[in-house]
């Protein structure tokens, strides 16, 4: 240890930042950037819409959880890579549109993998093990395809170093199980089996020989993400760091504790004796955070429990205008994210697009408030 | 599998017959005629069971799984990827990580939680999916069709996939660890191959039962058959080969047309029936319990809007 510096993790009330900041610091063309939240919820789209008039491109993206950030994104031509499991929008567009359109005429290259599988690469990530376990994927083709090792981004370069050091070396890998199966369940023990599961084909599954040539049960491993920036949006953020997330926790905090650098978007920076009086209730440990953007409302459109609803007239209109040409959902996108987030939230919220109350702006911000008991807004309008 | 419905309507959610009337009327309805939506949900809802733990991927799903719990199975759990177990769905969730799905659940945790603290240790035993393609075994595509991979990654000149779908999202999960599957997805013959090209999700036998093919010998060590609801009909897995076998028709279909969209040659289950018409009660519970805003409800497939023209 040569000269003794502050990490920047320990820096205190510096990770305080404006969104410009944050965004021009820690994400840079071809950053391997994972987004959290899932689907409408809880996702950073304030710092999503700051990628987007910062115009930072080649973005290698890895997620599970929904395409919405991901869809802003290719629409306004940000994206190169994508590792993913799911690219919809689930119940308001079956496939996300910009997304799908990109990957079928080459602007985008996808890896895919199952969502516990992702999920498991997270926790493999946020425990700093060198790979998790993994029981399904088994017989299907997710076995015999990988995007980025026919690309030659896997592996190491001639002076030893990895091609790219977000991409494992491999997309997975299979193993015998050296405990044949014994901590699989239905298991007997002498009471019974204790689980739910009706259905047990172990013996059949240790007289297979597939994927090694051996007969045994098996075992896929899956290699974890080492993103290089994660966002995360929370309802509250400790002055330090400490992060307190409400509601569904989606893949935020294995994310965010998996990557080099994560960035916080919050509702709201308290103090951390706010947070701490109820310690067990914190989600993200100070020093993973590196930046923190206080934006309220930042999450518009998309909904973040016990505070706002999602938008659905929006979503309902973007996913009618993501349709048309590509060029024009681009200039389109481009627009939409103003010239900064103050802007933006006093403007486009409701513009441009019908409600049943006519409301927009900061009005309509407030109309979408979510009721404290449900963490939604109960009878919310929302025509198909 | 032995298991429990709750056939009785007694036993179901009440809706009242006047409030009925007058949200059909408001809406412009017919009060008895049912759509194809409303079919596949009640179609999805007949096929589980009570005391069942339902894993329910997004889409159609979600609302198959709330009919569900209002109908045949008010006791079964249900269980979305985000990371909830139980919730007491009042408003149809359009998300399977939206507050709306949350609410009241018995713990809210993430999703490497979910499907580990849950479907890999057993407790999936009803598994809800939506899928795009489904070949004769039962194996979902929902990736991507003509040819998966993207440019850089593929030789044959072309820029990407044809069609690129939403991905595996947990379906594959969800389709490995279940007792038993059930998609819901619209029949033309175009997606119901005889082998798909990619395959996502084995919700059934994957090959010939028996052989080096089938989900066990690829090293799956669960889930016993699927049933896959179409706008058509129900196809079955034979519990001796595995093949999808159409088991129910619904009213006014015609056989040959359930034959003329699939690509193999279908053969009938043996226990093969009739489906009993969409009742009374079936309709005014899918309508203004699960969806009365119709966000699922209120959709249409081409066969619907060819049928229009």
């Amino acid at each position: 240890m040569a000269e003794a510096t502050i990490p920047t993790f320990m820096r205190g009330k510096e990770k305080i930042m404006s969104l410009s900041d944050a965004v021009k610091t820690f994400i840079k063309p071809g950053t391997c950037i994972c987004p959290g939240g899932f689907s409408y919820t809880k996702k950073p789209f304030a710092l999503a819409r700051e990628v987007i008039r910062q115009d930072i491109k080649d973005l290698f993206v890895t997620m599970n959880g929904g395409a919405s950030i991901c869809e802003f994104w290719a629409a306004a031509g940000l994206v190169k890579l994508l590792d993913t499991t799911y690219i919809g929008l689930e119940g308001i567009q079956p496939v996300a549109y910009s997304v799908r359109r990109s990957i079928q005429d080459g602007t985008i290259d996808v890896e895919d993998y199952s969502n516990y599988g992702y999920g498991l690469r997270t926790v493999a990530g946020r425990y700093g093990w060198p790979f998790a376990p993994l029981m399904s994927e088994f017989g299907t083709s997710f076995m015999d395809h990988d995007t980025f090792g026919k690309m030659g981004l896997r592996g190491k370069k001639a002076d030893g170093s990895w091609i790219h050091p977000s991409i494992a070396p491999a997309r997975a890998a299979v193993i015998e199980d050296p405990f044949d199966g014994w901590g699989l369940r239905p298991h007997a023990f002498e009471g019974g089996d204790g689980t739910s599961n009706k259905t047990n084909f172990l013996e059949q599954v240790r007289e297979s020989t597939a994927y090694t040539g051996n007969k045994g049960v098996k075992v896929i491993l899956v290699p974890p993400i080492l993103p290089e920036v994660t966002i995360v949006l929370a309802q509250r953020v400790g002055e330090l760091g400490t992060t307190r997330i409400e509601g569904i926790l989606g893949p935020d905090a294995e994310q965010a504790i998996s990557a080099k650098n994560c960035i916080v978007q919050t509702e709201k920076v308290v103090t951390e004796e706010e947070l701490r009086a109820q310690p067990y209730s914190n989600n993200i440990a100070m020093q993973y955070v590196d930046a923190i953007v206080e934006v309220p409302y930042g999450g518009f459109p998309g909904q973040v429990p016990y505070y706002y609803d999602y938008d659905w007239d929006f979503w309902r209109s973007y996913t009618q205008i993501n349709r048309k040409d590509k060029a024009e959902v681009n200039a389109y996108i481009k627009d939409w994210v103003m010239e900064d987030e103050w802007t933006f939230l006093s403007t486009r919220p409701g513009d441009g697009y019908p409600t049943i109350t006519g409301t927009s702006g900061l009005e309509r911000l407030f109309e979408l408030r979510a009721d404290a008991i449900y963490g939604y807004k109960p009878g919310l309008a929302r025509p198909l | 599998m032995a298991v429990i419905r709750a056939t009785d309507p007694k036993d179901w959610t009440h809706v009242d017959d006047t409030e009925y009337e007058a949200y059909c009327k408001e809406r412009g309805i017919d009060p008895e005629k049912y759509t194809t939506m409303e079919l596949l949900c009640i179609a999805a809802a007949r096929q589980t069971y009570d005391y069942s733990f339902i894993f329910a991927g997004t889409g159609l799903p979600m609302i198959g799984c709330m009919m569900a719990q209002h109908t045949y199975a008010p006791n079964a759990l249900i269980i979305m990827e985000a990371g909830i177990l139980d919730p007491k769905l009042i408003e149809v969730p359009i998300s399977v990580s939206e507050a709306r799905g949350g609410y009241m659940c018995s713990t809210l945790s993430n999703m490497a939680d979910t499907f580990g603290t849950f479907a890999q240790r057993g407790f999936c035993t009803f598994g809800m999916l939506g899928g795009a393609e489904c070949d004769k075994y039962g194996n979902l595509n929902s990736t991507a069709m003509g040819g998966y991979y993207s440019k850089s990654a593929r030789d044959d000149g072309k820029t990407g996939p044809t069609v690129r779908f939403a991905g595996s999202g947990g379906a594959n999960n969800i389709a490995s660890y279940a007792d038993v599957g059930l998609a819901m997805m619209v029949q033309e013959k175009r997606r119901f191959p005889e082998v798909n090209e990619y395959i996502t999700s084995v919700t059934g036998s994957r090959g010939p039962l028996g052989t080096e093919e089938d989900r066990y010998h690829k090293g799956l060590f669960r889930g016993a058959g699927t049933t896959i609801v179409s706008d058509l009909c129900i196809f079955r897995s034979s519990p001796e080969t595995g093949e999808l076998e159409m088991a129910e028709i619904y009213p006014g279909v015609d056989e040959q047309l359930v034959r003329e969209n699939v690509s193999w040659e279908l053969k009938t289950a043996k226990d093969f029936q009739p489906f009993t018409t969409p009742t009374h009660e079936e309709i005014k519970i899918a309508r203004m319990v699960c969806d009365p805003n119709r966000i699922y409800l209120g959709r249409k497939t081409k066969r619907d809007l060819a049928a229009e023209k």
